[in-house]
């Protein structure tokens, strides 16, 4: 039997995306040629052994479960466990941004109470990463932790707001857990949490008993109220983690794969990032077509001139097309003697003969889904 | 058992020697093709797109990869209740048992498997085939035609049709004649190796053909021409699509490039009746910064840092920087380091060309062996600066 099951908060939204979460919760938002944002924690757990996870949906979760069907391409189409989709609550407008609502899991109670496992592992899925959970249920094993939470380092503070960070102990107990932004010691940098933890199934479900009637509470801050009364680990994850929180944070995570360290670090052939399988075709590279420095997926077909860009599956480069510095999600067509620059193009938009579209280098200009130009 | 109307017995076992070192490890239905398919992945898409959902894969030759590739088939969808791929390989009984002698023993070996399903039909497929059939228009034609047999035919170029079985019909469609690879062809009719039976006939034919100690128990060369000799109703359905034998090194390099034709890609990977693969789970190709490539196939998770011209480059595999690859085929994981010259060559699954190699060299020689072609093995390596002109068969380590 396992000893922990996975929880997957995918309902969070932002209006800091702009037109690419008007229609899909930010895990349902395409990533890096071939994935959505949910595949990297999905995969997380699938490949840390993790048989039972639950995804939380948002209202509006079409696209998200057009993704994952019966969870088949991640192997969780089981007869023990498997995919289990929660849905989230139905707020008022506004309250989208909310990243782990305790009302999400008082209204997926059942999930949590029919389950063996000792522990819950819980993600949110607006970030990028591929992390073995092992080391994290260990430690949290080992040391009779309630709560072991993942955090990282960083010499700066992040961008955007709703950051927590961590203060640890010599020992490595978490002793506070804040938004704040007043600066650590010197010479010490910043640690802030994942949004991963991993928390006693038991505590969980007490937590909900206790504060579930409560509207609009997040479950971190119940934690970071209650600390002192818990055993709070920190985990040092060393690995790649890219947040996208905004469209500049969604561009540089995305153009952060043409690294091949990063590209490494998540891509990682033993621990592959699963992804709904489409049966494309390999891509076509035409007699005319030149491509540098990009990240390009299957189905292509390239006549053109593209360089340091990612292009998601069955885009059409036609010829005489120059794409630099793009990222293009999936079926769009970019038609003859067309200029490219700077941009992110939401799926299915068709770019027509001769157009010129460029979005300054560091805040790319974003075309909505289906935009014929 | 709910009665079937139509199952799929899926001829898979032959060595497919005429590949050369590329068979030496796996079955040719194994075989990859076009950048990121198995040979056999055609066959069994076709059977999906044509709803026939019960299909008995029959191995025999080396064939681990291709039962795992296969696995229950749900790459193709055919993992169904009540049906669903089955791999059937040779088996042993209380007094018999052997391997498969040829075609037709190696389905009449499998009538207990058949007659599980008690279809009306049976249909007879190669798994060597390249090609994007519907065999339920087959099927409706056999049974418009109220035949006992009908046999799938393509008209190919005269001087080719000695390769063929070829058949002789008249305006119904009705085959008179039937001849297994003749030396003078009386008709460029050929028999592409798809055979739809209706299953009482088929069952008395293997049964007669069995006990016919003279026999090599081979659809083409036995069991047709004696039902027809029988005056039994045969039929040719005249395909027209594309459709290529694989079974040569020659016509298997043929056929790649092929897949380099635009209006040849554009038609197999049509949306609606697209070709399914169990493929591996990889990241998307990176190309890079000095990356050249022209009039090219590339498969996922490929590294590309050298230039590629006219070639088929299946999944997974690395060019390093500074390598030339021309009109060549590498096949899945394969590795090709620095400031290697690759030319007209298919690369092996997991082969590794070491750096600054020169494969595939033009020669003095008017006709080099195999049009040209050199093949190197799987799982093969190839030490740094070796040299190797064209036409040869790699089939073992050069360290």
């Amino acid at each position: 039997m396992n000893s922990a099951i996975g929880i997957i908060f995918s309902n969070m939204n932002s209006g800091a995306l702009q037109g690419l979460t008007q229609e899909r919760p930010i895990a349902a938002l395409p990533f890096g040629g071939r994935y959505r944002l949910l595949d990297f924690a999905l995969s997380s757990m699938v490949n840390s052994v993790i048989h039972t996870v639950g995804v939380i949906t948002p209202p509006h979760y079409r696209s998200l479960l057009d993704h994952l069907g019966a969870g088949k391409d991640w192997s969780l189409d089981r007869k023990s466990g498997g995919l289990f989709i929660l849905p989230g609550v139905i707020h008022s407008l506004g309250q989208y941004n909310m990243r782990f609502s305790l009302k999400d899991l008082v209204l997926n109670r059942e999930f949590l109470e029919k389950d063996f496992a000792r522990q819950v592992i819980i993600s949110s899925s607006d970030q990028v990463y591929n992390m073995d959970f092992h080391p994290l249920l260990k430690q949290q094993e080992e040391t009779g932790a309630d709560l072991t939470l993942v955090y990282k380092q960083s010499p700066e503070p992040l961008t955007g707001e709703d950051n927590l960070y961590l203060r640890l102990d010599g020992s490595g107990r978490v002793a506070a857990m804040a938004k704040t932004k007043t600066k650590p010691e010197p010479g010490v940098s910043w640690s802030y949490f994942c949004n991963i933890f991993v928390i006693r199934r038991e505590l969980l479900l007490q937590i909900l008993d206790s504060f579930g009637s409560i509207e609009n509470l997040e479950l971190t801050e119940v934690l970071a109220q209650y600390l002192s009364e818990l055993r709070v680990w920190g985990y040092h994850f060393g690995g790649y983690i890219g947040r996208i929180g905004s469209v500049k944070d969604y561009f540089y995570n995305n153009m952060a794969l043409l690294q091949e360290e990063i590209r490494g670090d998540l891509f990682k052939s033993t621990r592959p990032i699963r992804t709904k399988i489409r049966d494309n075709p390999p891509t076509r590279y035409g007699s005319k077509a030149q491509v540098k420095n990009s990240l390009i997926s299957s189905g292509c077909v390239i006549e053109g001139v593209v360089e340091n860009s990612i292009l998601s599956r069955g885009v059409v480069v036609e010829e005489g097309c120059m794409v630099n510095n793009c990222v293009i999600m999936s079926k769009c067509l970019l038609g003859r003697n067309t200029v490219l620059e700077n941009l992110i193009l939401d799926k299915f938009v068709a770019v027509q003969e001769g157009s010129v579209l460029k979005g300054r280098p560091n805040q790319p200009m974003v075309i909505s889904k289906k935009a014929v130009i | 058992m709910r009665k079937k109307e139509c199952i799929a017995m899926l001829l898979a076992g032959g060595q497919g020697s005429r590949l050369g070192c590329l068979t030496r490890n796996i079955a040719k239905p194994a075989v990859s093709f076009g950048g990121k398919y198995r040979i056999i992945d055609f066959s069994l898409s076709n059977c999906t797109h044509s709803n026939i959902d019960t299909v008995g894969v029959l191995t025999q030759y080396k064939p681990f990869v291709l039962n795992s590739y296969i696995g229950m088939g749900s790459a193709w969808d055919l993992n169904c209740l009540n049906g669903g791929v089955h791999i059937l390989p040779p088996y042993m009984g209380e007094e018999e048992g052997s391997w498969y002698k040829g075609t037709a023993n190696a389905v009449f070996q499998n009538l207990a498997f058949i007659n599980f399903y008690n279809p009306e039909y049976i249909l007879i497929l190669s798994g060597d085939h390249i090609y994007q059939m519907d065999y339920y228009e087959m099927l409706t034609f056999h049974k418009e035609k109220n035949a006992e047999v009908t046999i799938s035919a393509i008209q190919v170029p005269w001087e080719e049709a000695s390769r063929f079985g070829v058949m002789l019909v008249d305006d119904s469609g009705r085959i008179k004649e039937f001849v297994e690879k003749p030396l003078y062809p009386p008709s460029n009719l050929a028999s592409m190796g798809i055979y739809i039976f209706n299953w009482e006939v088929l069952k008395t034919a293997l049964i007669e053909d069995e006990v016919d100690p003279h026999s090599d128990h081979d659809f083409g060369k036995n069991v047709l021409p004696r039902l027809l000799k029988q005056g039994k109703r045969l039929y040719a359905f005249l395909f027209q699509g594309y459709w290529r034998d694989v079974g040569t090194i020659e016509s298997y390099y043929k056929a790649n490039m092929e897949v380099l034709q635009e209006k040849r890609t554009a038609k197999f990977f049509e949306q609606k009746r697209r070709i399914f693969s169990n493929e591996e789970i990889l990241a998307p190709q990176y190309i890079g910064e000095k990356a050249k490539i022209h009039n090219s196939i590339i498969g996922n998770g490929c590294t590309i840092l050298g230039e590629v011209y006219d070639s088929v480059i299946s999944a997974g595999v690395y060019v390093g920087e500074g390598s030339i690859i021309r009109d060549s085929i590498l096949l899945p994981n394969s590795e090709v380091q620095e400031g290697v010259r690759l030319r007209k060559t298919i690369l092996g699954e997991n082969a590794r060309i070491c750096s600054h190699c020169s494969i595939g060299d033009k020669t003095q020689e008017p006709f080099p062996p195999q049009e040209g072609i050199t093949v190197i093995g799987d799982h093969l390596q190839i030490r740094a600066g070796t040299i190797i002109p064209e036409g040869r068969n790699v089939t073992q380590d050069l360290l």
